[in-house]
């Protein structure tokens, strides 16, 4: 009981890591809150499985596409709509989530809800730990965590891209004045965050099914590790997401599945009022943007 | 190589430049000296195109607030509706006021952000060259730029303009907040920049004093308008120079 508490509660806390870092990617670089994180994040998997199933791509082939498809939506939803609310926080909050809202329930509408609708896993096989049985698709996901957050970290540290990034996020107008394109850059971080959508999509959905809730479910987990963290923060957002993750499997186990989402929310709310530039944020994140 | 004609640049409630006009001359050091409010930092934000981001800002959002007439012109084009990132690869290179740095970066990775338009060798000779410049910096390549003092900083966000590779390089009072020995380390170094890369300087100062000798040509400008202009020694000999900068 104890071991799959404590193997399952690692997993679960990856799974949220995984599925958050888009967000908090887009976040800390352009200081747009995409509300249709979510959304991407059910598009790339039914983007994918139409790719599988109707066009009958390899899954070398419709993996890749789903990302950069989402990708390339995120982009296009920033050069569309929010290149002219830039810097309005509640037009973006506004417009954001009314996108993901229409994306979501358009799935909704053409029929995308039932329990055919899956992804495959990687490799089909099981994995002992101590005395539980963990399935490798879990373990993908952890590994995958380790992997995109290196990446992260590495892109950011030593691309000019990414070191792009870095520069627009800690003050636009200097990067300006150096030759950077702020809209571009912004742009290609809402890119950035879509994709890590659809790769997280990719890992976790073979987990379950796709299914349209999930987008608001994957939304709210994803606000709350981000908010618990500080926003922006990717260290905070994998302690934020090791404390919520625990607390799920704990609620899980002892109060029944009913009450995971439960925990989300009681997070956002402790954290909103007790320390809200959150657990290793800067003040300076919930100031207003100039 | 650079002309500012009948300039004009109004806040919603306040004027930052009257119509001026300058003429700056490839390889001079031309200084912009002015008091508090006097319109230094508009003419620098006009010039290097910030104004006119914030326009196209404030366009998207609906209601502009801020008015640019008059016509600048960069060896012979006109650049007014030219785009700051664009202006920048054009050559023109602003430092804005109070050390412009990254602070969450080191001082390496801040150069590195810097050399955005540049490749891998160019950035590393531009590194060299600022660290040449400034030796103190090279103590601190790994450390996080917000923790150098205000006179490093100021430093750092001058090697990082001239990695860039300015043709024409903006200095919004460089000398704000420096010691009287750090402000002349500074000038010895922007006449090093000068000998060695050619560059042409505009440096916007409320201080004279350090600057006036090493300029080619001073505009000095009060409300946004100009009042006084000449060369740096001929400014220094003006008697309202004397007892308005200078305190005499
Ligand atoms: N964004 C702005 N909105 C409204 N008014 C502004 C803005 N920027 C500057 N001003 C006004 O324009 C005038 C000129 O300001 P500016 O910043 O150009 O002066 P400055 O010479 O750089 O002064 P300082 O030495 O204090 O930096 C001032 O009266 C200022 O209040
Ligand atoms: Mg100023």
């Amino acid at each position: 009981m104890i071991t799959m508490t404590i193997v399952y509660g690692f997993i679960n806390s990856a799974i949220l890591v995984v599925a958050a870092l888009g967000f908090n990617i887009t976040f800390g670089i352009s200081g747009v809150a995409n509300f249709a994180h979510g959304a991407l994040y059910i598009a790339a998997g039914f983007l994918t499985y139409l790719c599988l199933t109707e066009l009958h791509f390899p899954y070398w082939i419709a993996a890749p596409a789903a990302v950069i498809i989402t990708g390339a939506l995120a982009a296009v939803i920033y050069r569309v709509v929010l290149l002219r609310v830039r810097g309005l926080v509640v037009s973006e909050v506004i417009a954001t989530f009314a996108i993901g809202l229409a994306i979501l329930e358009l799935f909704r509408f053409l029929g995308f809800v039932g329990f055919e609708f899956t992804l495959p896993v990687f490799v089909d096989a099981s994995v002992p730990l101590g005395n539980t049985l963990v399935d490798a698709q879990r373990l993908l996901v952890v590994a995958s965590g380790i992997v995109l957050t290196v990446f992260l970290w590495l892109f950011t540290h030593y691309t000019k891209t990414g070191l792009a990034f870095r520069g627009i996020a800690q003050d636009e107008r200097t990067a300006l004045t150096l030759g950077i394109n702020a809209d571009r850059v912004a742009a290609l971080s809402m890119a950035f965050g879509g994709a890590y959508a659809a790769v997280a999509a990719l890992v976790i959905l073979p987990l379950g099914t796709i299914a349209v809730n999930e987008g608001y479910d994957v939304m709210i987990n994803s606000l709350a590790v981000c908010i618990m963290g500080g926003l922006g923060s990717t260290g905070g957002l994998i302690a934020a997401s090791f404390l919520i993750g625990y607390g799920q499997i704990i609620t899980a186990t002892y109060l029944g599945t009913h009450w995971t989402m439960i925990v989300s929310l009681v997070a956002i709310l402790i954290i909103l009022i007790v320390k809200p530039s959150g657990l290793f944020g800067h003040q300076k994140e919930l100031e207003e943007r100039t | 190589m650079l002309e500012v004609k009948n300039l004009m640049v109004f806040y919603e409630n306040a004027i930052g430049v009257n119509e001026l006009s300058m003429e700056i001359r490839s390889g001079q050091i031309v200084g912009v000296i002015g008091s508090n409010s006097a319109g230094k930092t508009s003419l620098m934000n006009t010039i290097s195109g910030l104004i006119h981001d914030m326009r196209i800002k404030e366009r998207r959002k609906g209601g502009v607030r801020i008015t640019v007439m008059g016509q600048i012109l960069f060896e012979g084009q006109d650049i007014s509706n030219m785009p700051p990132h664009i202006r920048a690869q054009h050559g023109i290179v602003l430092c804005r006021e109070r050390h412009p740095i990254f602070p969450d970066s080191t001082v390496d990775e801040n150069l590195k952000i810097a050399g955005h338009l540049r490749n891998r060798e160019e950035i590393k000779h531009g590194m060299d060259m600022g660290f040449n410049l400034f030796p103190n910096l090279a103590r601190w390549r790994k450390r996080k730029a917000g923790f150098l003092s205000g006179g490093e900083q100021q430093m750092l966000a001058i090697a990082m303009a001239m990695i860039v590779g300015p043709k024409l390089m903006l200095l919004d009072e460089p000398l704000l907040g420096l010691s009287p020995a750090m402000q002349s380390q500074l000038v010895k170094a922007l006449k090093a920049i000068r000998r060695e890369t050619g560059v042409t300087l505009v440096i916007a100062e409320q201080f004279a004093r350090p600057l006036l000798p090493m300029l080619d040509f001073a505009y000095v400008i009060e409300n946004g308008m100009l009042t006084l202009t000449g060369s740096g020694p001929e400014l220094m000999e003006n008697p309202e120079i004397k007892s308005a900068y200078f305190g005499v």
